[in-house]
């Protein structure tokens, strides 16, 4: 991922910005809406507990630590994704999202949920997103990212 | 059976919020997937390449990528690090979902 940033900044010119958007650690939540109400479902969870989000957190970090790009804004947002049914939701994360985990309990919430007759109905996925800007430092230096600071250290103690 | 993604529009809210004004930039997209994003905010930029190392994928994005962006998107399966020096020219650089 530092290579990946580094490269990255070295193809942007001098006055060049980046930036970087992927989810934050908060779990994302599923609702059922019916007509009106929304009722909450469940959540879905990581197989591997989050760990890509927890290293792009460290290697945007680290690359800001060693002065090759410096935050400039940022913004987290919900990002929604709606769908008719939980089997639609589960095909789109095969190919969307692969590591996601819907458990048993949410998935039966879902399913009783989505029983009601109403016809104006659909599920709700919400996950929290982190946008953030970057400015590229005249100092940029790929060299700077070598092959034995690869794997950054963990966020610094605030 | 139908999915709607970001239907509200927060995500391309965000990015029109933080990166400014797209016009006359040229735009790196790194991990565009099947080209969700792009058709968002390729109109707004002067060029884009955007990239994804998922070969199938892109070839879903060329099949979507509507004719009025054939002329200022290009899409190409590789990874960042195959990406050219020569290449280096462009205003901004987008990690797509993809660090």
């Amino acid at each position: 991922m530092v290579h990946a940033l580094g490269k990255a900044s070295s193809l942007l010119k001098p006055d060049g910005v980046l930036i970087d958007i992927h989810p934050t650690l908060e779990l994302a939540t599923l609702e059922v809406r019916i007509g009106g109400d929304t009722h909450r479902a469940g959540v879905v969870t990581e197989a591997d507990g989050g760990e890509e989000y927890k290293d792009a957190d460290a290697a945007l970090a680290f690359t800001v630590r060693q002065g090759l790009l410096r935050i400039e804004r940022e913004a987290t947002f919900t990002f929604v994704t709606h769908a008719d049914s939980l089997a639609t939701l589960r095909e789109h994360l095969a190919d969307a999202w692969q590591d996601a985990v819907i458990d048993d309990v949410s998935a039966r919430a879902i399913e009783t949920l989505m029983t009601a007759t109403a016809a104006d109905k659909e599920l709700l996925l919400r996950e929290r997103v982190r946008m953030t800007r970057f400015r590229v430092l005249p100092t940029r230096d790929s060299s700077l990212v070598t092959r034995d600071s690869c794997e950054p250290p963990a966020w610094p103690a605030p | 059976m139908t999915v709607r993604v970001d239907p509200e529009g927060r995500e391309i809210a965000a990015l029109e919020e933080l990166a400014g004004s797209l016009a006359g930039k040229h735009v790196l997209e790194i991990g565009c997937g099947d080209g969700r994003l792009t058709w968002r905010y390729a109109s707004s930029a002067a060029r884009v390449l955007a990239i994804d190392p998922d070969r199938d994928l892109i070839a879903v994005a060329r099949e979507d990528l509507p004719s009025a962006l054939a002329d200022r998107v290009e899409l190409r399966a590789t990874g960042i690090e195959e990406l050219s020096a020569r290449e280096a020219s462009f205003d901004l650089a987008v990690f797509s979902w993809s660090l």
